[in-house]
């Protein structure tokens, strides 16, 4: 399932909608905040339902529960929301995949997957703004209201209803699923797109980098088609999304008649917030297997910012990812971290078992003593000690 | 007629067609493995593989013990849904024992599950040198917190890993002891 769910970004909910010219009618401020639907109307009862499953995703384990980093988030979304802000609740989910979706009672999540991929605030901020567009757009109830949707909408509500009593996960799960029923039509998503691409220009960051997103995310795909034969096209997003070159060269087209790249990307910033957290996200993305959208991803963030975490993740990947000259690429990757104030310990851990297997034995025994004098209490001291004795 | 339809559909529901009795005695694995139970499991049918099975003591929710067993050069612990074969890591013989748990990872991860070792050490298993690893797992279907343990050898150039997970909460402490003396009674078999 997860496989589907990779890059369904933006394909979920979003429910109430209506006109189709927002902000080409009315540059800059939003239209006025959305009333809560009658209970008793078809938005009503979905609003309703996913009140519950706002209430799940409160208590979900899966919850990233860093004040410092919800705030940012939520602050961000409150500047590009505008008189909206009340109405939109931030949730981070730890899952490494790229997604970010926008219920329409104003549950707003967004992945830790595409939280790494962002290169800085604007990026994050044309992502959200996105979803604020399908929310102010109210492009779900066009949806619902469009007759070929309500057949969709009565199984969406049995299977939700259903996994109700499943628990928390189960219940999400069966949402982000079934959100692929509620995939936007081509026009709502280039619509939402023009929405966050003026919300972002009007809070005053470049609008191309709504571009770079569409365009950072074809050349991780790409490349995992080319490494795996994976070409992404059974995803839901690439059923329900206009195509994202198509895309992203229509953003890249507004943006020259906007702002262009003028204004302050925030790429410190950005860096600063998620600094924190970017191990336990790069180690989830090693997990996901896809060598070829992980090593474009390192080297897109290397060519950013050159430290020694990244140059170690990269590492990482061509270890695990083991085709030939893959462990010489590491050990390059390594050697280039090593030097670095931020290179992880870890690092020598990796260079000793690939120096251990090529029959290095000095220098794997080096980097294992290297590795344990900097983590004496680490979970696995016991093992590497282990290896030393063996002679290696 | 319809309702020997409603007794099949029940049964089928009530998971009973897909449970069998093993133990105590001794028992083979996969023809790969031994082991003397001093009680009795129930091995889940649908787990078991060519070189896999899957066992629990109170059902597949509470606890489940997994064996892979005999995993030659270049073949995966398992198969996993919608992956491309370079998307699934594959055993390698010149890994070690940190390799091999990074690898069993992947299998504990693939359906959002969170994952944290705990521990990895050396360990005498099946009659040799091995090791044990310790993790804690948050199970994304249900997001109940999940506690492992788990030992692995190679013998032959094949490994062998057997992995026992439960709720941290009760379940575990209440059969990680059964499965401790299962892996002491492994033997692995010519």
């Amino acid at each position: 399932m997860l496989r589907r769910q990779f890059l369904t970004g933006c394909a979920c909910c979003g429910l109430l909608g209506r006109s189709s010219t927002l902000l080409a009618a009315t540059p800059g401020p939003l239209p006025a905040r959305l009333e809560r639907p009658e209970p008793g109307s078809d938005e009503g009862g979905l609003w309703s339902l996913l009140s519950r499953e706002e209430e799940r995703l409160k208590r979900s384990r899966f919850l990233l529960r860093d004040g410092a980093l919800n705030a940012y988030v939520a602050r961000l979304a409150c500047r590009l929301a505008g008189d909206h802000c009340p109405d939109i609740r931030v949730y981070i989910v730890r899952s490494p995949f790229f997604n970010a979706s926008m219920a329409p009672n104003g549950m707003l999540q967004v992945w830790t997957g595409l939280l790494l991929r962002m290169e800085n605030e604007a990026q994050l901020a044309a992502v959200l703004g996105h979803e604020i567009g399908h929310y102010v757009g109210r492009h779900s109830l066009e949806q619902l209201r469009d007759a070929k949707s309500r057949t969709a909408l009565g199984q969406f509500l049995g299977m939700a209803l259903g996994a109700a009593g499943v628990g928390a996960a189960g219940s999400l799960a069966q949402l982000a699923l079934l959100a692929g029923m509620f995939a936007y039509s081509r026009e709502h998503e280039r619509e939402a797109d023009r929405i966050g691409q003026e919300l972002i220009a009007t809070a005053g960051y470049p609008p191309i980098e709504a571009a770079k997103v569409w365009q950072q995310l074809v050349a991780e795909v790409k490349a995992e088609a080319e490494w795996s034969g994976d070409a992404g096209s059974r995803s839901i997003f690439f059923a329900s999304h206009p195509d994202p070159e198509e895309r992203s060269q229509a953003m890249a087209n507004r943006a020259a008649t906007m702002n262009g790249d003028g204004g302050d990307p925030a790429s410190a910033a950005y860096a600063g917030q998620i600094r924190g957290h970017r191990r336990q996200w790069l180690d989830d993305e090693l997990r996901r297997r896809k060598a070829g959208e992980t090593i474009t991803l390192l080297e897109r963030l290397l060519r950013q910012s050159d430290d020694g975490e990244t140059r170690f993740f990269l590492g990482e990947a061509f270890r695990l990812r083991a085709a030939d000259g893959d462990a010489a690429r590491a050990l390059r990757e390594y050697a280039a971290a090593e030097p670095r104030s931020d290179c992880p310990p870890e690092m020598y851990r990796s260079r000793g078992m690939l120096q251990r297997q090529a029959g290095d034995t000095a220098a794997a025994s080096a980097s294992f003593q290297r590795y344990l004098s900097l983590r004496p209490d680490a979970d696995d001291a016991e093992m590497i000690r282990s290896y030393l004795q063996e002679g290696i | 007629m319809s309702r020997w339809l409603l007794v099949l559909v029940v049964a089928l529901l009530s998971g009973c067609a897909g449970m069998s009795k093993v133990g105590p005695g001794e028992v083979t694995v996969r023809d790969s493995l031994s082991v003397t139970l001093d009680g009795a499991w129930n091995q889940y049918s649908i787990g078991l593989t060519r070189k896999s099975e899957v066992w629990t003591l109170d059902g597949l929710p509470l606890d489940r013990l997994v064996f892979h067993v005999g995993i030659a050069d270049g073949e995966a612990l398992a198969e996993l849904p919608q992956r491309k074969d370079r998307q699934v890591p594959k055993y390698q013989t010149t890994m070690q024992a940190h390799e091999i748990v990074e690898m069993y990872e992947v299998f504990a991860t693939h359906d959002g599950s969170s994952f944290q070792r705990q521990k990895l050490a050396p360990a005498p298993f099946a009659g040799g040198d091995g090791f044990r690893f310790e993790f804690t797992r948050v199970r994304k279907s249900d997001e109940l917190e999940m506690r492992g343990v788990g030992y692995g050898t190679v013998r032959g150039g094949k490994l062998y890993l057997v992995i026992f997970e439960a709720p941290r909460s009760h379940y575990y402490a209440r059969n990680v002891g059964r499965f401790e003396a299962v892996v002491s009674s492994v033997r692995i078999r010519g």
